[in-house]
C-alpha cells in the first residue's frame, strides 16, 4: 500500500515538475521580533483573506516554518506574480530560555520554547538552502542593523545568489531609522514599511512583482 | 637575570611576574635577558635595543597570551549547535546554512555529539 502511495506521489510530483513551473518561493527571513509573521499575515490577508500564524511580542513566537501557497500579488503598475510565502522562525545565534522567563513564561515551558526555537532556526536554514527562490529580509528599523547575525545571514543569502528585498519594518515608531538600514545594505533595495499599520506595503508589493520574477 | 622590553626598553627585575601580561608600559610581548652590567645600556651607551639584543646574544623571551582566554569565534567552531545548558543554545548559522549535517557541542569545550545519519545522506 505504502508502495503504491509512494509511487503515485512520485509520478504526480514528476508530472507537476514537468508541466508546471514551480511557483516562486519567497522566504521571509530576519532576526526574531522583526515582524516577519505580521508581514506574512498581511500579505496573505491582503491577497487571499487568510492568515499564516499567530504573532506576539515574545521573541520566537514562530518556531516552525509556515508556508502559504499560490498567492497572486498585483502591483499598481499591473504586473502580477504568483508566489508561495514562507514565513520562517527568527534567525539568531543565541537562544536562552531566560529570555522567555522574563516575559512571564514558566521555566519548563520556556526551556521547551528555547528548544523549539533552536530547531526552528535549523529548519529555516534548511529551507534557505533547498527551497527558497527569493528572500524578503525583514529588519526592525528601531534596532541596530549592523548586528553580526544580519550581516552574516544576508551574506549567506547573497552567496546563494538569491534576490533580496530588505524591509525596514516598524516604521510607524518614532525612533525608526530606515536610513540606517539603507546604509547597512546599500547593495539591496530597502523598503520602509509598517506591516502592523499597513504603511507603504503597496510599494513593497510593487517591488516584489518586479524583483522576484 | 633582569629582563628588558624589546619594544620600549623598560627593565624588569629577574623573575618579575608583571611581564607575564606584557610590558605594563607599552604592552610589548617580547623581552630580552640582560646582564646586570648591561642595564641601562640603551641610555648610557645610546644603543638601540636591537643592538643590545645582538650584542648580548641572549634569547628573546616571548610572552604569549593565554590561549584558553581567547574567545573562539562561534562561527569557526566545528559544531552547528552548542548546548550551553538545558534551554540555552548557541547556533552556528553559517554551519547550518551549509549543510544538514549536525554536530552538537555539549557544555564544555571538547565534548560533541555527531549525527552520523545526517552526514551519510546524499548531497544534492
Amino acid at each position: 500500500m505504502t508502495f503504491l502511495v509512494r509511487t503515485k506521489k512520485k509520478i504526480s510530483g514528476f508530472l507537476r515538475a514537468l508541466f508546471k513551473k514551480r511557483t516562486c518561493r519567497i522566504g521571509i527571513y530576519g532576526p526574531p521580533n522583526a515582524g516577519k509573521t505580521t508581514l506574512a499575515n498581511r500579505i496573505v490577508r491582503d491577497w487571499v483573506g487568510d492568515a499564516v500564524g499567530p504573532v506576539s511580542e515574545v521573541p520566537h513566537e514562530t518556531r516552525r516554518v509556515r508556508r502559504k501557497e499560490d498567492i497572486t500579488i498585483t502591483g499598481q503598475n499591473g504586473n502580477s506574480i504568483t508566489i508561495d510565502i514562507v514565513d520562517t522562525p527568527g534567525v539568531t545565534t543565541k537562544i536562552d530560555y531566560n529570555e522567555f522567563v522574563e516575559y512571564g513564561i514558566e521555566k519548563e515551558e520556556a526551556v521547551k520554547r528555547a528548544r523549539e526555537a533552536t530547531e526552528g532556526v535549523a529548519e529555516a536554514m534548511h529551507w534557505l538552502r533547498e527551497d527558497i527562490d527569493g528572500v524578503i529580509y525583514m529588519l526592525d528599523a528601531t534596532q541596530d542593523p549592523f548586528q553580526q547575525v544580519n550581516i552574516m545571514l544576508v551574506g549567506i543569502i547573497e552567496s546563494r545568489k538569491l534576490p533580496v528585498l530588505i524591509v525596514a519594518n516598524k516604521n510607524d515608531l518614532p525612533d525608526a531609522s530606515p536610513a540606517r538600514i539603507k546604509s547597512a545594505f546599500p547593495q539591496h533595495p530597502v523598503i520602509a514599511i509598517s506591516s502592523l499599520e499597513g504603511i507603504n506595503v503597496e510599494e513593497l508589493y510593487e517591488n516584489m512583482t518586479s524583483y522576484f520574477e | 637575570m633582569p629582563h628588558k622590553c624589546t619594544q620600549c626598553g623598560r627593565e624588569f627585575e629577574d623573575g618579575s611576574t608583571v611581564i607575564l601580561k606584557g610590558c605594563p608600559s607599552c604592552g610589548g610581548k617580547k623581552f630580552l635577558y640582560i646582564r646586570e652590567a648591561e642595564r641601562h645600556d640603551d641610555v648610557l651607551k645610546e644603543k638601540t635595543i636591537d643592538e643590545i639584543a645582538r650584542d648580548t646574544g641572549e634569547d628573546v623571551l616571548e610572552v604569549k597570551p593565554d590561549r584558553r582566554n581567547e574567545e573562539i569565534e562561534v562561527f569557526e567552531r566545528i559544531e552547528s549547535i552548542r548546548i550551553l545548558s538545558p534551554g540555552s543554545y548557541e547556533l552556528n548559522i553559517e554551519k547550518l546554512a551549509r549543510s544538514d549535517e549536525v554536530v552538537v557541542g555539549l557544555e564544555k569545550e571538547g565534548k560533541y555529539v555527531v549525527d552520523i545519519l545526517s552526514m551519510a545522506k546524499k548531497k544534492k
